[in-house]
């Protein structure tokens, strides 16, 4: 097998790029070459400004020549990073989802960070003290950090305020309560006869968009989704997640004054846009889309709790693969401290929409006057201080889809929350095995 | 050959029998060794980039780690029996031969009436098939992209035009019972134009005089069909039937664009199925175990319609 694999792959350098891999690699002269996947998880202009960031960094660092690679949606990107780990080529550097990070260092996929942060005469508390603590829970694992958090971003109430104006709300004190919440809505909903012409909020619920908004509901009914601790637990079948997914439900075929059915993001936005939603619940990365083309006024809130205020975040860190050279993986460090900087941070999260992981950009002045000219900006920024980390766990997407999977068929009206928790929890459960068969059911 | 044969014979005679075959062997083997020098590159690319890797595929589904740190091991069938016992797998079993019979129907039916409706030649007709061809021409992606805001609900074209005539408008995508459906409106709409062109094919070899000799003796229209147009077509049938199915199986990128086998795996189908063991369960074996059980079925599906095709052939 091994045999095949090193034939196919030398055939294939040999066939296509014999005149790229010439003389100045193997002499071991000019600059350390090294790749950086990127997803774009939002709109393309995206890869563009990637394509600025990267060039700047060559240009001040003449000994490293880094090249961005488009490496499609966060999933694509984990599938074309370990089908390079596969193949021996890793690349130096990776942004990866945030909760991929535990499946990968279980799989033996990720370089521990910590001697690179010793060698840089820094201590890990330190380094991880850049960033706001609600990101660190992501990028630390076992006690090792194995991520630098790069982009990331936390669930939003967006208000359509000119609606909620005309039905006699004040946008200026949102909901803040799923009780004030569902009172919202059904104001906000517009009916003739049967049929529904403005529904009063829309939660999106498609594969990945579906398991955080669970995950959010859930924390603001003080639960926690799963273990952060160990990445063979979830809590699925438990009193908080039975709460937040009746509430959903009540609110789809109780109040109607939901859409029934499972609806992804991008129709959840397009639905706000065109006004035929009054509120939704999207991430601060879909702010840019929401401010540049909203053609109304619009308001956007923290998320209204039930028990408490909690959310997840969400987006990416920077990671380095296992198996990398040495020079390469000390060009990748160089790499991703400059890109999680407090400058380039703050650069990024304009060009972006995502909120900069990093506390310090926040002072930079370029920073201080976008918030004053975005007050929205700064909701996605104050809500951190409740957000905490993103539900990790062994094989994360099909645990995840395990209760996706059943929420899905509560908002089709097919099962009732109850007994669709307890199929999800079932079903999880039977994905986790063979991890703690491995770890916590492995007894002396 | 016949002039070679009289001098052939009596060393025929004389030699022993293996060399006679040998001799024959060899002799054949020098006559066809241009064909074979002739077909090497690309049996060498066939056999890097599509046996090399069936056969890795086979022997990938006959190992497995117990836990996610063990080393892989040997387990036989164990993979195929898992992938068989795995509701999942035969839910998107059950949701291709909906998808297979669902899509192919449809599809042959409109080819047929397309290619009857423009079987004569003239501008207009030209014009029509062109733009019934057109969906063929457009990418699978591209073609999920733009029916991803027609099923937009509430908003979208489909919800905009008929929604005004629908007591509750549906959720296309997102209703686990209809999504299915939505998928399938789609592989119809794409594939109908392309089954049309063997359909036009078909309708040149029916004979021209056996059709005037019909219309001579009173045929109505659907006599002629019924009875000359249809048996003929039948050949064309077969193909465009095996065409069809290998396509529901194999020909699945709008569900990767547009649903990603949701909602509740309700158009998950046997290749998205592969996908998921291999790349979110990150379960290679299991991955493998399908796909040729996969293969096992096409193959098999193959032959019987070459072999139904053949017999035709050769009892005519």
């Amino acid at each position: 097998m091994l045999f095949s694999r090193r034939l196919m792959l030398g055939l294939a350098i040999a066939g296509t790029m014999a005149g790229a891999l010439s003389f100045p690699a193997l002499a071991g002269e000019g600059p350390t070459e090294i790749d950086l996947f990127f997803p774009v998880p939002v709109d393309g202009k995206l890869a563009r400004d990637m394509g600025t960031l990267i060039k700047e960094f060559n240009e001040g660092h003449p000994d490293i020549k880094a090249t961005a690679v488009y490496t499609g949606s966060y999933d694509d990107t984990l599938i074309k990073t370990r089908a390079s780990i596969k193949a021996g080529k890793p690349p130096a550097a990776v942004i990866m989802s945030a909760n991929f990070l535990l499946d990968m260092q279980i799989e033996n996929e990720l370089t521990n960070l910590d001697p690179l942060i010793k060698a840089d005469g820094t201590t890990k508390d330190q380094f991880l003290g850049q960033f706001f603590p609600a990101l660190q829970g992501n990028a630390v694992i076992n006690r090792s950090v194995y991520g630098v958090p790069f982009q990331n971003s936390t669930p939003l109430l967006y208000i359509n305020a000119d609606q909620a104006k005309e039905v006699g709300l004040d946008p200026n004190k949102p909901p803040q309560t799923w009780a004030e919440l569902t009172d919202w809505a059904k104001k906000l909903t517009k009916r003739e006869g049967d049929k529904v012409t403005r529904w009063g909020i829309a939660i999106p619920c498609a594969y990945d968009y579906c398991g955080w908004m669970m995950e959010t509901l859930t924390m603001s009914n003080g639960g926690r989704y799963y273990n952060e601790e160990f990445g063979g637990e979830v809590y699925y079948d438990t009193p908080s997640m039975l709460g937040a997914l009746s509430w959903w439900n009540d609110l789809v075929y109780k109040h109607k004054v939901h859409p029934p059915g499972a609806t992804p993001g991008p129709a959840v936005s397009t639905s706000f846009i065109s006004g035929n939603a009054a509120m939704m619940m999207l991430s601060t990365g879909s702010l840019t889309y929401v401010r540049d083309n909203a053609k109304f006024n619009y308001k956007v809130a923290f998320i209204p709790r039930n028990v408490r205020n909690a959310v997840p975040i969400g987006g990416a860190s920077l990671i380095i693969p296992a198996g990398l050279e040495a020079d390469k993986q000390k060009a990748a460090w160089t790499l991703i401290k400059w890109m999680t900087s407090p400058e380039k941070s703050a650069w990024w999260s304009r060009a972006t929409g995502y909120f900069a992981p990093n506390m310090a950009a926040y002072k930079t002045p370029d920073m201080v006057e976008f918030l004053s000219k975005n007050p929205d900006a700064k909701t996605a920024v104050e809500q951190l201080d409740v957000a905490k980390p993103w539900f990790a766990t062994y094989k994360t997407v099909p645990v995840r889809k395990n209760l996706e999977d059943e929420v899905m068929l509560v908002l089709n009206g097919k099962k009732q929350p109850k007994e669709a928790l307890v199929a999800a929890q079932k079903a999880a459960e039977e994905t986790l095995k063979p991890y703690n068969a491995e770890t916590s059911l492995k007894l002396p | 050959m016949s002039l070679a044969e009289p001098a052939a014979l009596p060393v025929a005679a004389s030699a022993p029998a293996r060399l006679h075959i040998l001799n024959r062997f060899s002799h054949r083997f020098k006559a066809s060794l241009p064909a074979y020098l002739l077909l090497l590159p690309s049996l060498i690319f066939l056999a890097l980039f599509t046996y090399g890797a069936m056969g890795r595929v086979f022997v990938d589904a006959l190992y497995q780690r117990a836990t996610p740190k063990a080393p892989l091991r040997f387990v036989g069938l164990d993979n195929i029996n898992a992938v068989l016992a795995d509701p999942a797998f035969t839910g998107a079993v059950v949701n291709n031969l909906i998808y297979a019979v669902g899509t192919a129907i449809p599809s042959i039916a409109l080819a047929l009436l397309f290619a009857l409706a423009l079987s004569r030649t003239n501008a207009v007709t030209s014009a029509l098939r062109a733009a019934l061809f057109l969906p063929v021409l457009i990418p699978m992606v591209a073609a999920s992209a733009l029916f991803l805001f027609i099923f937009l609900p509430n908003v979208g074209l489909l919800d905009y035009y008929i929604g005004r005539f629908l007591p509750v408008l549906p959720n296309w995508l997102g209703d686990s019972d209809i999504a299915l459906y939505a998928i399938m409106v789609i592989t119809i709409w794409k594939n109908a134009g392309y089954y049309m062109l063997f359909f036009l094919a078909g309708l040149q070899a029916v004979p021209e005089d056996v059709m005037e000799a019909a219309h001579l003796d009173g045929a109505g229209p659907y006599q002629r069909l019924r009875h000359i147009i249809l048996p003929e077509l039948k050949p064309t049938f077969l193909f465009v039937i095996v065409i069809a199915t290998l396509n529901a199986v194999t020909q699945v990128d709008h569900v990767f664009v547009m649903t990603k086998g949701g909602p509740s795996n309700s158009t998950s189908l046997v290749l998205f199925y592969i996908y998921e063991q291999a790349v979110e369960h990150y379960d290679i074996g299991k991955a493998s175990a399908a796909t040729l059980l996969t293969l096992a079925a096409l193959m098999g599906l193959t032959a019987l319609s070459f072999r139904t095709m053949a017999n035709r052939e050769g009892g005519a």
